[in-house]
Order: C-alpha cells, then structure tokens, then sequence
C-alpha cells in the first residue's frame, strides 16, 4: 500500500524594524523577554501552524513560523490577528501596523540577512547574531521548533559566520564612540586603560562610556562644574577631580578625552612634554571632541602622543560606513549562493510590506 | 641538485605561496586571518627542518659553518621561534612579516658564490656545536625583535597620521608590540649570553676573529637591553633600534663565516 503524501510545512515570517515602523508603535508589540517563551508557544498552538520563533529587540519584532495552512496569506492573516489580541491593539492601530509578510525562500533570505547584520539599523553589526540565537534557543527549550525551523536557524547561523568571515563587513567604526574604542585598542591594552575626561559633555560621555562597556580600566572625570564631575563618575563608577587638578594626573592615564567649552587651548604641548617625560614615553591617545578644539594641534608632534580631534573622528566614522556598504554587495552574493546550496531555488521578491 | 637542496626550494616555495596572497591581500585592505597561513608556515618549516637534517648527514656535523648553512639555519629558527612567540604574544601577522624575511635568506643562501659546500672532515667537538646552535637561536630571536619592530613602525605611522585602515585593524596594539620587542631582545640577549659563555669552554684564543664578533654583537644587545630597561628610548625609538640593530648581527655572521 503506498504511503499517503506528507506536505511539508512552509515557511512564513511576520514582522516589523526600525524601517516600517516607528518606536511608538513598535514598543506596543515588542515582547517582553520573560514573555517571548510563551509567546512562541501561543504561536505554535495556533490552528495550521507547527513551529515559531519569535525575535524581539529594540529594534524589530519578528515571528517566525512553519505551517500547514492553504497559503502563506492566511498564515500571516492568523498572525496579525495573535498580534492584534495579544497585545490587545485597537482596530485603528492593528490597521496602522505596517509589517513585512514573507514567505519561504523570503523568509530564509531575510533571517540570514538578518543575521549578517545587514538589515541592522548599524550594518554589520554583530549583537543581532546573538540576539538571533538566544530567541531560536528560547523557542529550541520549549519545543516550539521541529525540523523545518530548526534547519533553517542552523543554516542561518551558518551564513551568519560565512559572511563575517568572508567579507569586512563587521570591520571599521562607525560612531564616533566606537572609533575612540578602536583607537584605544591599537595604543593600550584596554583592560590597562585610566581614561580621563576633560569636560563632562554629553559626547565625552558617550566616548567614555564605550570604553567602559569594551573593558577600560577607569575613569576619572574633571569639570569645572564640580558637581557635575561627580554625578558623571558616580554613575560610571568613576572618580572626580577638581578642574585646578587635572593637570596634575595627566600623567597617570592612557587615554584623554576632552571636551571643555574653553575658546582656547586647554591642553598645550608644554603640559603634554611635561606628562609624557613622567609617563617614560608610554603612548598617550587624546582625543579633543571640543569644538572650538581643546588641544593644540602641536601636541600630535610629541614623541608617543596620537591625538584625535572631532573632524578625524567623524572621518574614520564616515570611512568606516562606506566601507560596510561596499561590502554589501559582496555579501548579498553570499546570502545568494547559500540560498542556493540550501535549496531555496532562484531568487523571489525580496520584501513585501503591507 | 641534492633532495636537501630540493626540499629547501621547495620550503622557499611554500613560504611565498602561503604568503604572496596574504600580502595582496593586505594592500587591498581586506586582510583576515586564515588557517592556510599558519600551515602554509608549518609545512615550510617541515621541510625546512627535513633539509637542515639531510644537510646535517651530508656533512657529518651540525650544519653550521658556511654562510649558506648559517642563513638558512636562522631562517629555520625564525620561523620555530614565530610558532612559539606569536601565539603566546598574540601578534597575529607575525608570519605575513616573518616568511619575507625568511624566504629572502633562503633566496641569499642560494645565491652566495659556493653555497652549501662539503665541510673538510673533523671530529666534532660538542660544545662548539653547541655555542653555534644557541647563538644562531638567539640571531634568530634579535630577527624576530627586528620584525616586531617594523611593525611597531608601521602601526605608529598609521596612528600618527591618521591612517585608521586595513592594515591598522590587524596589527596589534602599539604598546603590546613594544613589549614583544623588549622580550625578544631579552630572550636572544639570554641565549647569546649562554653562547659566548659556552665558548669560553672552547680551545679557542680570545683573540679569534669569530668570539670577537660574538662578543660585540652580545655587547650590542646587552646595550639595547639596557636602554630598554632604563627606558631612556621612547618606545617608537627601541623600535628603530630593535630593527636597524639587526644589521650588525648580519653583517657579523658573513664576517664570520669568511673567517672559517
């Protein structure tokens, strides 16, 4: 007797990014990570469908699914509407979400882009990969995945590595944050690094608190406001100096950042010749994120001294994105040739919002 | 030619394969770490080791006593010393910078007039053995501090001027590049010190031409070493030294060599 034909599930994605839809509506349907468990299982148990992952970050929310239904519109039509009663939208809102509704060969296509980071907000970048592969292990532990999504998130992560390892994709920086951590790298261990701020702006910060994130050593904060000094040490774990005194530890830190409102030069050659004598000629990195700029430009002539003002920084920035989108190309065709050894067929449309 | 001869073309070989796409690569900016590299520097290194041991028997003794030996048994050193320094120090690209320099003294060794002779026979005193092993260990590991030190340079320059690039993102930190430099120095300086110690248990005059030199090039890098120490350098200055340094210990080796 033959055996009845099995129909295998299809593949269908639901979704919505930072490019359909803005932040008001995408904080009303982002799931919880305490809740992301049983909302992978709602969407299992829901009539035809057999598998779910579901994909929530700050900047997307995405459900992936394998079902049995007639087509992949009334898949995505059940999930709109598990969408619309679990997060309780009203009519107008659940009619003003703007998702992308994917089908097979789509739906592979866009997790492995996804998962190279090129459909990232900052393209290339590696925490989505993670990201990725904590919802497929969260869907993994609770049995909401059988072969169909399983394969397909095994395959992802697959092209996740190729394309990292095949392309610069993940090279360069492109924040200004993100380049004062790179240069920090290449001048310092960064677990050696003391980092001092000059200033307590908002960009000093943020440099700061790169560094900080990436494993620098400590902070020490100098303001001419005091106070403010200290609020921005306490809250990054740091210590404050009186603005009379910084001078005087110049020497003991790897890395400045400076970002006074002075209209002239704060940091001259004399101050850096005399920090750098002191520090034996240990390499110094400063960047000057002030505009007018705090530091003499004489002072890149000092033997171990590499300074950086806002200008190089946005270059290197602006360098570093460029180089990301030329290895764009390169990494599509990637996606491409996998899409084909997996056996996804010729290309379809590639992203259909609705 | 003899099968030594053969597999040292054919270690050159490797060495510029596993190398020459690397380097491309670099100019273009697209450099990655690969698994070949590293293999392509271990079946150089093999086949450098099977021709050093072949030549070894051809010769009855160590092959340590003609310029050619003498180059290509630092080559084999360099790149035994890369295995051990570059992954304990972390200083990825090491081999991209190691295998020119090694290729470049395969490529002399060949090309001296009279490369690889036979040696007259004689009985081989083991601590003169020894003595040339340990010193051209150490030659190997001041080639090495020379390399390190080039790409110190190199990665100061592209900080300096902004040059924030492929390149930039492979190279190692500066500082930690400085400190590879000062350890190499120290290491070779160790194992030279125990060379020239060896070889007051010879029977040789002081006043041999080749124990001067050993000792010059010792007091050479007993000098640098001391100005590391003191750090009376600027790092980016040791760097220079570290690199130009080498130059007396090459030049002492043909000195030598023609001595013998």
């Amino acid at each position: 007797m033959p055996e009845p034909e099995v129909t295998p599930p299809q593949l269908v994605c639901l979704g919505l990014n930072y490019r359909t839809t803005p932040v008001e509506v995408r904080e009303k349907v982002a799931f919880p990570e305490a809740k992301v468990a049983d909302a992978v299982q709602q969407v299992r148990a829901l009539p035809g469908f057999e598998e779910s992952v579901v994909l929530s970050t700050c900047n997307r929310v995405e459900i992936y699914a394998a079902h049995k239904l007639d087509d992949g519109r009334a898949a995505h039509a059940a999930l709109i509407d598990y969408l619309t009663r679990h997060f309780d939208l009203a009519p107008a809102q659940a009619e003003a979400l703007v998702t992308y509704k994917l089908v097979t060969i789509e739906t592979a296509r866009h997790l492995f882009r996804v998962v190279s980071g090129l459909d990232s907000m900052v393209l290339g970048e590696t925490e989505i990969f993670g990201q990725v592969k904590a919802a497929y292990k969260v869907a993994l532990d609770t049995g909401a995945t059988g072969r169909t999504l399983n394969k397909l998130f095994q395959q992802a992560f697959t092209v996740g590595k190729k394309v990292r390892n095949d392309t610069t994709i993940q090279r360069g920086s492109t924040s200004v944050g993100s380049v004062a951590v790179d240069l920090a790298e290449k001048v310092h261990d960064l677990r050696e690094c003391r980092v001092m701020l000059v200033g307590a702006g908002e960009m000093s910060r943020t440099c700061a608190q790169s560094l900080l994130s990436r494993g620098a050593k400590s902070i020490i904060v100098s303001n001419r406001n005091y106070d403010r000094a200290v609020e921005l040490a306490t809250e990054m774990k740091g210590t404050a100096l009186k603005f009379d005194e910084w001078e005087h530890a110049l020497h003991e830190v790897e890395v400045i950042i400076s970002s006074t409102s002075a209209p002239h030069f704060v940091i001259k050659p004399e101050l850096i010749e005399q920090a750098m004598r002191k520090r034996r000629w240990d390499p110094l990195l400063i960047i000057d994120i002030a505009v007018p700029r705090d530091v003499d430009p004489a002072v890149n002539n000092i033997e171990g001294v590499y300074l950086y003002d806002i200008d190089n920084l946005q270059a290197i920035a602006d360098e570093g994105r460029k180089e990301r989108e030329r290895q764009l190309a390169l990494c599509e065709q990637i996606i491409e040739e996998q899409l084909e050894r997996f056996g996804f067929g010729s290309s379809g449309p590639r992203l259909a919002t609705a | 030619m003899d099968l030594d001869r053969i597999l040292l073309v054919l270690s050159t070989l490797v060495f510029i394969g596993g190398v020459a796409p690397a380097v491309a690569a670099l100019r273009s900016g697209h450099w990655r770490k690969r698994s070949w590299q590293w293999l392509a520097m271990l079946i150089g290194f093999s086949l450098q080791t099977a021709s050093i041991y072949l030549r070894g028997n051809e010769v009855g003794q160590c092959p340590m006593k003609s310029l050619s030996d003498v180059l290509v048994f630092i080559a084999w050193s360099i790149v035994l010393l890369y295995f051990l320094v570059g992954p304990s120090f972390h200083v990825s690209l090491l081999g991209i910078f190691t295998a020119p320099l090694v290729v470049a003294l395969h490529i002399i060794a060949f090309a001296l007039p009279g490369a690889f002779p036979a040696y007259p026979p004689r009985i081989v005193d083991p601590w003169v053995e020894l003595h040339i092993a340990i010193s051209l260990i150490a030659y190997a590991a001041f080639a090495l501090a020379c390399i390190t030190g080039i790409m110190y340079l190199l990665q100061e320059r592209l900080l300096k001027r902004h040059q924030i690039g492929g390149l930039f993102y492979q190279l190692p930190p500066i500082q930690g590049l400085a400190r590879v430099i000062q350890r190499l120095v120290w290491l070779g300086l160790l194992l030279l010190s125990v060379g020239v110690g060896v070889s007051l248990k010879l029977n040789i005059p002081v006043s041999n031409p080749k124990l001067i030199f050993a000792w010059m090039v010792w007091a050479l890098y007993l000098l640098i070493g001391l100005i590391m120490w003191r750090q009376s350098l600027s790092p980016r200055q040791t760097a220079w030294l570290a690199s130009v340094g080498f130059v007396i210990p090459f030049i002492s080796l043909w000195l030598v060599t023609t001595h013998a």
